[in-house]
């Protein structure tokens, strides 16, 4: 239905239309022209013909009017032409017409009668165009000619309009309707490209077929577009991703500086506390720089070298193991639920960081006495792996912010941590070609990793 | 120092062999080791690095991936083409898990990425001095009176046998294999479970939190010790 109405919304629907309107106006105006000059010429040499037949009778002697007479009705065989002859107080003498009708004027100009004559002849009331002339003795002629027949020319030219213009009209508006589809249907192209975009994913483009024409042009300047974003946003990872290699050599100085001097104060000391606060906000700034790092570097790594055939099972096994411990201080509950799973194609080390991460995270944002369920489920395109959490949860507007870099929520920033976790899943998922999805659980968040067999990647 | 003084060899003093050929960073390494004792030499090329590596006096090599003549990789490959078993600690700036799995698998013993820190690296080459002279397979790991079986897969300490999970003892038998050295979170999480990455600050903690809580039992010495701004170390005091 709404692409119905989109049909109808598009420029060339609408081009369409006024120039239909226009079309049919001026066939109108045409037609009618046509129609009114047509009976206007055969009103006039109707009128010419009758006055000319009166006089023409009023001439005559009465034998030879008679015949004339006579001859004038029989020689039209549809009997158009009729005559009536009449006392001079208009009682019918002679003839097919039996009535005076008042309209018509003795010695006047010829005269319509749309609703008839009376006639004796049985013949139709039909529109006639009549003239009376009083005769030398003072009798009167009526001469009429049925002029029905440009009432009938009218109707002609009036249904061969209808005609023209329904045969002009409809297929004007399946055309159309069909002119639009073809856009339309590109534009439909152009909105399912444009979603991943929306989504972060600058390297998509709007489809440009070969006929260059106005879609494609503007198509053409949204990617010209893209192509200088894309380029900027990668300038400033390119300076982001410079500045953390640059400056993680001056800082590892840094600490190794603060280390030596920290051997040489004794461990009770307060100079000693001091520098070991040093020591751990270098090793934040450290850290985080790594992440950075590490991020742009699996961004940019597309070979799958180290990809092999992985048993998923025993990655969450390790890292349910690797987490375990850490979740039971914190008085949580650690579940792993392992159906039967098939191998898949990955990086080991890299599903390990990535699940890792995740684990982590959970157990981070989940309050003390809360549980972190990992449930991997078996489906035909590869399994997923759900980490479900009973922490606050990830607000649906922050769900594609969250795997930025730097992203935290505003809800946890007093949660220590970089904000590069989820970036790393997400540029591990990106290598791997699964997705990572962001929902609610029933407790809390949900973020499930979906891995994707990588051979129908 | 700790190295030196649990070297029960003839000569006092380790002799690393450095091949780097950053000016700046191999005086750092120097510094270093010379810090703790190790005596250092220093070779700026590859294939100069190589003619040296081969003398039997050196105890551990480091060795930069990056090196003009000839790279780090063909020289630990010819090296250990060549019979020589001496260890070797590569360090390079690529980070990634490929380069370190292809610089292992050509024979290198560890690989740290740069920059690194300083006690990072010498607590590596100080775990490589030791595996250099404990060539003898050992089976059973004593520290104090803390003994650990590899054979039959029991911890005892004293006279009380330990209940531990896998993890748990290979934690324990890295940290005893290299008793009195210091090991980084970094160390202990790449050799215990095998993982290349930053696996969160107190992960590692939470670990050995649980393992000293087992070792270290009210009223005995305890010998699981925390190396402020490094990491742990396994040692008796007294």
């Amino acid at each position: 239905m709404r692409r119905l109405t989109d049909n109808w919304r598009s420029t060339t629907a609408r081009l369409v239309l006024i120039y239909g309107s226009f079309f049919a106006l001026w066939g109108i105006v045409v037609i009618g022209l046509i129609h009114w000059q047509a009976a206007s010429y055969l009103t006039r040499v109707s009128n010419e013909l009758i006055g000319r037949q009166a006089d023409y009778f009023t001439m005559l002697d009465e034998p030879t009017r008679r015949h004339a007479l006579n001859d004038y009705v029989s020689l039209e065989t549809r009997q158009l032409n009729a005559w009536g002859l009449f006392d001079a107080h208009g009682k019918p003498l002679a003839g097919t017409i039996t009535a005076l009708p008042p309209k018509v004027a003795v010695n006047g100009p010829v005269a319509i009668v749309p609703q008839g004559l009376e006639r004796n002849d049985g013949h139709a009331h039909v529109s006639v165009r009549a003239a009376a002339v009083r005769l030398e003795d003072g009798r009167i002629l009526l001469v009429s000619r049925d002029t029905s027949i440009v009432d009938r020319i009218g109707t002609i030219i009036l249904q061969a309009l209808l005609w023209g213009m329904s045969l002009t009209v409809v297929p004007g508006l399946l055309g159309g309707w069909l002119l639009t589809r073809g856009p339309l249907r590109r534009v439909h192209a152009i909105r399912e490209a444009t979603l991943p975009i929306m989504r972060g994913d600058l390297a998509q483009r709007l489809p440009v077929s070969r006929r260059g024409d106005e879609l494609d042009m503007l198509a053409g300047i949204v990617n010209a577009m893209l192509d200088e974003i894309e380029r900027l946003l990668g300038e400033v990872k390119g300076v982001c991703d410079n500045i953390a290699h640059d400056l993680r050599t001056p800082l590892t100085r840094l600490r190794a500086r603060i280390y030596r001097l920290q051997q040489q104060f004794d461990e009770d000391s307060s100079e000693n506390a001091t520098l070991e606060a040093c020591l751990v906000d270098t090793d934040a700034l450290l850290n985080r720089f790594r992440a950075l790092l590490r991020i742009s570097e699996l961004e940019n790594q597309q070979r799958r070298a180290g990809f092999d055939r992985v048993d998923l099972a025993e990655i969450l096994r390790e890292v349910h193991a690797l987490y375990l411990p850490l979740a039971e201080d914190r008085g949580q509950q650690l579940e792993l639920q392992l159906p039967s799973l098939p191998m898949i194609r990955a990086d080991r080390h890299l599903l390990l960081e990535a699940f890792s991460n995740l684990v982590g995270n959970a157990i981070k944002f989940t309050p003390p006495g809360g549980r972190v369920d990992i449930r991997a489920r078996a489906a035909e395109d590869g399994p997923w792996v759900d980490v479900c959490d009973s922490g606050p949860g990830i607000p649906v507007d922050q769900r594609v912010a969250v795997t930025r870099r730097f992203y935290r929520a505003e809800s946890c920033r007093s949660t220590p941590g970089s904000g590069l976790g989820l970036s790393i899943v997400s540029a591990i998922a990106g290598l791997h070609g699964y997705t990572l999805q962001i929902a609610d659980s029933d407790r809390g968040a949900r973020l499930s990793l979906h891995c994707r067999d990588a051979a129908n990647v | 120092m700790l190295a030196a003084f649990l070297l029960n060899d003839t000569r006092l003093m380790p002799r690393v062999l450095v091949i780097e050929d950053d000016d700046v960073t191999a005086r750092e390494i120097a510094t270093e080791l010379a810090n703790h004792g190790i005596d250092a030499d220093r070779v700026a090329e590859g294939r100069e690095g190589l003619a040296r590596a081969a003398d039997p006096g050196y105890d551990v090599i480091t060795l930069d991936l990056m090196l003009p003549g000839m790279d780090g990789l063909s020289v630990v490959t010819q090296l250990r083409a060549q019979g020589i078993a001496t260890p070797v600690l590569m360090i390079s700036a690529l980070s990634d898990v490929d380069e370190r799995v292809r610089g292992l698998r050509a024979g290198g013993d560890d690989y740290l990425t740069k920059p690194f820190a300083p006690d990072e690296m010498v607590a590596r080459v100080d775990v490589l001095l030791r595996r250099h002279r404990q060539q003898a397979q050992q089976t059973l790991l004593c520290v104090a009176d803390l003994e650990l079986d590899l054979v039959r897969h029991v911890a005892r300490r004293g006279d009380t046998q330990l209940s531990l999970l896998p993890t748990e003892f290979k934690l324990l038998e890295f940290l005893m294999r290299n008793a009195g050295q210091v090991l980084t979170r970094t160390m202990i999480f790449e050799t215990v479970w095998g993982f290349h990455f930053d696996p969160g600050t107190n992960l590692i903690d939470v670990h050995i939190g649980r393992l000293r809580k087992k070792i270290d039992a009210a009223g005995r010495a305890p010998l699981i010790h925390t190396v402020r701004g490094s990491g742990y170390s396994l040692a008796q005091t007294d």
